[in-house]
């Protein structure tokens, strides 16, 4: 009985009930969402399992693979759902927590616009195909390739995913595997192996008193975030470390730092060597185990010259300087910012140099260790790999190319020119679970079981000196019969390429089944090959152990452009977030909808612009501008921000997708790194993302609001957090507890 | 945090209604049956007794029949044969659901029990084709109502001395109406928020509007 169905004489019934019970009377009006009965379906099982009760959720451990940092997962599940999802306590990664990115994990399972069929092209649309007809094609295609004319992009890798990918690769005979992606610790990595001998070392937050960050936003997108966070919440307990983050826009870690200092992208390298100018000339710490050319560049950055190079107050380099000596063992990290230039080598090596001449080597940063089996080690990715792919695409050096867990077409700056040359490429096959902006250049499009749906093991690329091997396992039956596992696909090529070693596996899960039996003892602790392998998938992770390595400080010389620092173009800053990553996420309602960590704008792109900047191009807040670079422009609504550096312009990754990539992301704000210059990192050939000169200009305004949560920067009076000027302190209250 | 309201068993899942790689042991037929007989002892059903400690809600409500894959006798089994209602539905004491029994558990009983009739040769023809009847929901509250049967039979079956057990159906009769004297189950009280209203208020539920939605 629906609510239109009550007539005008029950109605009037109801109404003169009055008085007695008023209240109730309208609870008993059946209600119009109750819903009818017989119209669901209640389905029993068939054969229940003995602890599964109706009802009651079950928690099942798995990885999440929202973003490269491995942390285990717990998923509950009812009814044959999956409900929710937290982290596994047990993994070292993440100790129990979990992200918003991990959380919205459960929306790109269920999400409506995942693709439910292979694909191929016909002509300029792509049609829905059968599983044979793919397969046979892409055997078809590599049949008699050779091996230089085929490549394989995919994202970070590892574990027997990696494994199966590597024998793929090999059994076409060849070696080009690019790794891309944009959100990555490149730079830092390849400093690490020059002067430490180790590429990943082991950062101690919580042995640091003090920290000094160029723009390593490790509680956001730096390293992996959710192990940082409980490392740095260590890090601020008895007695609370100090952390100083210099960067040209404020990170959400920028934003829980004690000193926030801005800085010209590009002038890093300068402040870490004026820092350490001053640890030696004014703090008496000593340099001697430097290379002789990094002893004089240090030498040339007096105070004078480091204010010239920096804008950065004097006080303020001589006030770092003395904190870090003071609050010691101390840590300097680098990030995105610090090495997204031409010289981003050198900014991130300077502040390795503050390690070593502040003795942090050894203290603050460790050997992590070496993962033990080489062939499941994980595999970063980086922007070179996307660089040097765009070239050999212009230069029409592949046949065939596969494209797994990468969006290159979205996260490639347009001035490289990778969406033209993938014209070249004859033949593309993209592994996906969603239509993106790279399916649609696609010859065949293979969709992809969820992380929920699918199994997998995955070895973290940042783990705190253990070995752990996380377990993806499904966490309920495929909602779609028509996707397929990564490693199931890439196990059917490897037969269909009449690959005899695997052809005794009936399926992926047979194949890490099989893997695991074949694990040493000495990991099995004495049980049954049966109850191992159960005992690991409850746990979700076994330690395999690491093989102990030891850092070995080498003397690496660089120099340091001196002009960096005070040419004043504009700059444009693609900062990444915790939320939308770098891009892959702005289909997930849920991070849509949750305000940005800083800004705390929801569904749309914003450009943070300095008040005095946003003074000079006359607009405010929720006006329209336009960003130019040589290679692009984009027009944006202007977010107006203290937390930013007067000469930059900052426009966070993640929107501006093709219509393509889902109802929820489409006619979606910008993508700032489409119109990156095409500059690298001279030393890495990293992109240099920190380092695209533009133009901002008013641009005509829309009707269109900037939607912002919360809204004032001030208290308005309210007291929330009071303050007091220090002097006024001292004399009235706390005089004997000033130092 | 999670609490873990269960040991993970690390298993790939294996409802059998979502298929497994697991093989299935086969239904202990036998021990099954004596179970039941054991239960059946155990619950020898009185008529027809108030509930102690208890106001029954008011209200009534005739909702349309609805018809089931298998016309299902619930007299037979609760009126006639006296089985406990919590013997079928044995999740009721235990989670938010009362439960639909598990295919299983029907074949516990009529892999031996009155195979001749068209009604088990149906039920025979599911459990042999792995797949359990789809039964067509008949109580039913909005999503946005959390009923839990758990916390009702605590109150009203376990935490009252008074209740024989063998009644328990009187109880189930609060919100079900005397479904043992139906076949198929039909919808015989209104649900509505006023019907449980007026309950909570006569029983001392609580009336917080969290309780019920959350
Ligand atoms: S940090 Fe990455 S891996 Fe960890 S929960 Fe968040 S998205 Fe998942």
């Amino acid at each position: 009985m629906s609510f239109s169905k009550i007539k005008r004489r029950d109605f009037l019934k109801i109404m003169g009930w009055g008085g007695v019970g008023a209240t109730l009377v309208g609870c008993d009006l059946p209600t119009t969402v109750t819903l009818e009965e017989g119209k669901e379906k209640v389905v029993s099982y068939l054969m229940p399992e003995e602890y599964v009760i109706p009802g009651v959720g079950v928690w099942y451990a798995s990885t999440c693979q929202q973003c490269p940092s491995g942390c285990g997962i717990h998923g509950r599940v009812r009814e044959g759902r999956v409900l929710k999802l937290e982290g596994n306590p047990a993994s070292s990664v993440n100790k129990g927590r979990l992200c918003q990115m991990g959380q919205a994990s459960l929306q790109a399972h269920y999400n409506p616009d995942r693709i439910a069929k292979p694909k191929i092209r016909r002509g300029s649309s792509l049609v829905d195909a059968t599983w044979e007809e793919a397969y046979g094609l892409i055997a078809e295609k590599t049949a008699n390739i050779s091996g230089s004319k085929f490549a394989w992009m995919t994202g970070s890798v590892s574990g027997h995913q990696s494994v199966l990918l590597q024998a793929y690769l090999e059994s076409i005979g060849s070696g080009n595997h690019f790794v891309h992606e944009t959100i990555n610790n490149a730079v830092w990595a390849k400093v690490c192996q020059d002067m430490l001998g180790d590429s990943n070392p082991r950062i101690r937050l919580d042995k640091a008193q003090s920290m000094l960050s160029f723009g390593a936003d490790f509680l956001g997108t730096w390293g992996s975030p959710l192990h940082f966070s409980t490392e740095y919440a260590k890090f601020r307990t008895s007695p609370r470390g100090t952390l100083i983050q210099v960067e040209p826009n404020m990170t959400l870690t920028g934003a829980n730092a004690d000193l926030w200092v801005a800085s010209r992208p590009g002038s890093e390298g300068a402040l870490a060597l004026g820092i350490a100018n001053q640890l030696v000339s004014k703090q008496g710490l000593s340099m001697s185990g430097l290379p002789n050319s990094v002893q004089s560049l240090i030498r040339s950055y007096t105070l004078d010259e480091t204010v010239t190079a920096t804008g950065v107050d004097a006080d303020r380099i001589a006030d770092i300087a003395a904190t870090l000596k003071r609050r010691s063992p101390s840590v300097v990290l680098a990030g995105a910012s610090a090495q997204g230039h031409e010289h981003g080598y050198q900014c991130v090596a300077a502040a390795m140099v503050l390690n070593v001449i502040l003795g942090n080597i050894g203290k603050t940063i460790e050997s992590n260790g070496e993962f033990a089996y080489a062939s499941m080690a994980p595999v970063s990715g980086n922007t070179h790999s996307l660089v040097s792919f765009s070239q050999a695409a212009a230069d029409k050096r592949f046949d065939v190319v596969f494209f797994s867990g990468v969006n290159p077409v979205y996260t490639a700056p347009k001035s490289l020119g990778l969406k033209e040359s993938l014209a070249n490429i004859p033949f593309k096959v993209v592994f996906s679970h969603f239509n993106d902006e790279t399916t649609a250049m696609a010859d065949v499009v293979l969709p992809l079981a969820s992380t929920e749906e699918d199994w997998g093991t995955h070895v973290a690329p940042y783990q705190a000196g253990v070995g752990e091997i996380s377990i993806q396992q499904p966490l309920m039956e495929p909602l779609s019969t028509e996707t397929r596992g990564f490693g199931d696909i890439v196990l059917t090529l490897l037969k269909k390429r009449k690959e005899t070693a695997y052809e005794g596996f009936a399926d992926y899960y047979a194949y890490l089944r099989n893997a695991f039996s074949t694990i040493p003892a000495e990991h099995k602790n004495g049980a049954s090959d049966e109850q191992f392998w159960t005992d690991v998938l409850a746990a979700g992770l076994i330690d395999v152990g690491v093989k102990k390595t030891s850092l070995k400080v080498k003397g690496v010389e660089f120099d340091m452009p001196k002009e960096m620092g005070n040419s004043s173009a504009m700059i444009l800053a693609p900062s990444a977030r915790l939320g939308f990553w770098d891009g892959r996420h702005a289909n997930l309602p849920w991070l849509q909808e949750a305000p940005d960590q800083i800004s705390k704008v929801v569904w749309d792109s914003w450009a943070e612009l300095h008040p005095s900047t946003a003074k000079k191009i006359g607009v405010k807040e929720g006006d329209m501008v336009k960003i130019a670079s040589a290679s692009g422009e984009i027009n944006v609504k202007v977010y107006i921000y203290k937390g930013v550096h007067p000469d930059v312009i900052a426009v966070p990754l993640g929107q501006g997708h093709d219509a393509g990539f889902s109802r929820y992301a489409k006619d979606r704000g910008v993508n700032s790194l489409s119109i990156l210059d095409p500059k690298v990192d001279k030393m890495t050939g990293e992109l240099a993302l920190y380092s695209t000169n533009v133009k901002v200009t008013k641009a005509a305004k829309t009707d269109d609001v900037l939607v912002r949560f919360g809204g004032s920067e001030t208290q308005v009076g309210r007291k929330l957090v009071s303050t007091i000027p220090a002097d006024v302190y001292e004399r009235t209250e706390g005089g004997d507890h000033v130092a | 945090m999670s609490v873990l309201q269960h040991l993970p068993l690390g298993r790939f899942i294996e409802a059998a209604s979502r298929g497994s790689r697991q093989t299935k042991q086969t239904v202990q037929v036998s021990f099954i049956v004596m179970l039941l007989m054991a239960a059946m002892a155990l619950f020898s059903a009185k008529v027809n007794a108030e509930v102690p400690n208890a106001v029954p809600p008011e209200g009534s409500y005739s909702g349309i029949h609805v018809e089931q894959p298998i016309e299902f006798p619930h007299d037979t089994h609760a009126d006639i044969n006296e089985i406990n209602c919590m013997y079928c539905h044995t999740y009721a004491r235990r989670s938010k659901v009362a439960g639909i029994p598990p295919t299983s558990k029907c074949m516990g009983c009529h892999s031996v029990i009155a195979t001749d009739k068209p009604r088990i040769q149906k039920l025979t023809e599911y459990w042999e084709n792995k797949q359990p009847p789809l039964w067509n929901k008949v109580h039913d509250v909005p999503d946005f109502v959390h009923f839990t049967h758990e916390k009702h039979i605590k109150r009203f079956v376990i935490d009252n001395e008074d209740l024989e057990v063998e009644n328990v159906s009187e109880v189930c009769a609060f919100c079900h109406g005397e479904v043992k004297k139906m076949t198929v189950a039909d919808k015989v009280k209104p649900l509505t928020m006023g019907f449980c209203q007026r309950c909570h208020q006569a029983n001392d539920g609580p009336s917080d509007c969290w309780h019920c939605h959350k």
